[in-house]
């Protein structure tokens, strides 16, 4: 849910049609993913919205206030074909690339290692939180007075640390995965049975890391997995905004772009992020049904 | 306040403990002793005494049922004699040792079965094996004598979302035996089934019993349950929580609800809960 209203915050050019967007979004995704109905529903609304967007950007006469779709199409094609290098980092070899492809792979430079990082540390604090009281006890003031600091308030450290470049990107970014992940997986873990525990004790696991192993993890899976996919989708919002401080990718690209008036190409790139989003959580999705296959 | 043994039966007066003294030729020795087992629950504001004075004995082999008033300490007990908590006084022996925690001397089988969702069938009778070190032909043999046991060998590789109450129960029953565990410990285990369930899992459970020859101790609310079940019913009384009687159930297997001397069981024993 915060996902959705992350995104349209992010896309502020698609105002007027959102709420129309909005409800349709909502009564498919309520409804069989195989229902022809929906699915015209669908269509309908999706060609509603661009006709509208057409319409707006048509009549306004200067096209930086409000690019058309066909404009931001243009954009699209045009930063996807143009033919720029990359250089990977530490090895240092410059591969042939596009400028679209070029500033994803830059966001990708912080976006994966800071969601890994933050991820698998979160997923641990968590873990060692739910498990044991005792800890729990103690980290829990700090983390209750750290968890509202939202994870760009730390730009200050990262500027004065690592400085804003791919490091200081990964960093925030890996603040946000961090307590996504960290939350989910003490819910999981406290929310395991007890009966489940006096089983496995009962046949014979009789030391913590066993328990935690063969008990503990795989019944906290289900919530771990759904803060690994809230924090995919939250990780491309904390990209975005690292980038307006100056780390290179997908998000400098749309305030660059729109300072030099091009905000077809802004939108272009507002629209990267969301087919990445959508791409990575269609595919976790899957991962997630198939692992998950045993769940009720 | 220790349990007063019924008249026909002086034998198996639960008050002499450990006594060697049985009368009946099946009994091989007392496998779980009881001995004097309070518990007393401390709060703040409040002492409640859930437990006062318990003694009985189950006999190897024997199938023993806990009855009892709701808040009259059976589930108490049974938690006790899992080693889920530990007695504020006496204790409680198996096999002579004192009970100290959980081990897999002690098969559990829970009203909410208590299924890994996880895990298929299969893998769920494993966990114990898994833990114990059996290990390959050996471990899959013994899966597969437990599914058949059971009658689950179709349901294999099902998950338990895919099963229906009384399937659950038996994977439950399968995995407690799968370690041959001294004793089946099982607290309700058929409350969340229908009726006709129940009956078709109370003839596998006997006819289990009789195969493995395992002790087992089983707490119920449900009179007839225990009557139609037991060789003897441990009746328990609330405030606090201790033994009231021990009802020797004198009746040849399979037991027929209508006939008139497991009636008279049954009325016996709900008299002596104050139904």
């Amino acid at each position: 849910m915060s996902l959705e209203t992350g995104a349209t915050s992010g896309t502020g050019t698609s105002e007027a049609a959102r709420p129309d967007e909005e409800s349709d979004s909502v009564s498919t995704s309520s409804l069989a993913d195989l229902d022809g109905t929906s699915f015209a529903y669908g269509a309908v609304g999706s060609l509603a919205f661009l006709a509208l967007w057409q319409a707006a950007a048509m009549a306004v006469d200067r096209t930086y206030l409000l690019p058309s779709p066909v404009e931001v199409a243009t954009a699209f094609v045009v930063e996807l074909t143009a033919p720029t290098t990359f250089t990977v980092p530490f090895v240092g070899v410059a591969m042939p690339a596009t400028r679209l492809t070029a500033n994803l792979a830059q966001s990708l430079l912080h976006y994966l290692p800071g969601l890994v990082v933050g991820s698998v540390l979160g997923i641990a604090l968590g873990v060692g939180m739910g498990w044991s009281g005792r800890l729990d006890d103690a980290l829990t003031p700090v983390t209750r007075f750290l968890r509202p600091i939202p994870p760009l308030a730390w730009i200050v450290f990262a500027i004065v640390w690592i400085g804003i470049g791919h490091g200081g990107a990964a960093f925030i970014v890996g603040i946000g995965a961090f307590w996504i992940n960290f939350y989910n997986a003490y819910a999981g873990v406290e929310g395991v049975e007890t009966h489940l525990k006096e089983v496995a004790a009962s046949l014979g696991v009789d030391d913590d890391l066993t328990m935690i192993r063969k008990v503990i993890l795989p019944a906290a899976t289900p919530s771990i997995a759904t803060g690994i996919r809230t924090s995919i989708g939250q990780c491309w919002m904390i990209v975005v905004a690292a980038e307006l401080f100056g780390a290179p990718g997908v998000g400098f690209q749309i305030i660059n772009a729109a300072q030099n008036l091009a905000t077809d190409v802004s939108v272009a790139y507002m629209a990267v992020i969301s087919l990445v989003f959508l791409v990575s959580d269609g595919l976790f999705r899957r991962v997630e049904r198939r692992v998950l296959a045993w769940r009720a | 306040m220790a349990g007063v043994s019924d008249g026909d039966a002086a034998a198996s007066d639960s008050s002499t403990a450990d006594d060697a003294e049985r009368t009946n030729a099946t009994m091989r020795g007392s496998k779980v002793v009881v001995d004097d087992v309070g518990k007393v629950y401390e709060s703040d504001r409040q002492r409640v005494e859930a437990l006062s004075g318990v003694r009985f004995t189950v006999n190897d082999g024997e199938f023993v049922c806990l009855v009892g008033p709701s808040g009259c300490g059976k589930t108490t007990l049974f938690r006790t004699i899992a080693g889920l908590e530990a007695p504020t006084s006496g204790e409680i022996r198996l096999d002579g040792e004192p009970v100290t925690g959980p081990g897999t001397d002690r098969g559990m089988v829970f009203q909410e079965y208590g299924l890994f969702p996880w895990r298929t069938v299969r893998e769920n009778v494993a966990f114990g094996l898994e833990e114990q070190g059996v290990r390959g032909t050996e471990r899959t043999d013994r899966i597969d004598e437990m599914l058949q046991l059971v009658g689950l060998t179709d349901f294999a590789d099902a998950y338990p979302k895919e099963l229906s109450g009384g399937m659950k129960q038996r994977v439950g029953i399968a995995r407690a035996l799968a370690v041959d565990p001294e004793i089946l410990l099982a607290d309700e285990p058929f409350g969340s089934v229908d009726a006709q369930t129940r009956d078709m899992l109370h003839q596998e459970l006997l006819r289990i019993w009789s195969e493995t020859e395992k002790t087992v101790l089983f707490v119920t609310h449900d009179v007839e349950e225990a009557v139609k079940l037991s060789d003897r019913v441990v009746v328990m009384a609330a405030d606090p929580g201790r033994v009231r009687e021990v009802v020797t159930v004198d009746l040849d297997r399979p037991r027929d609800r209508t006939e008139p001397a497991f009636g008279e069981y049954v009325d016996r024993v709900r008299r002596l809960i104050g139904e």
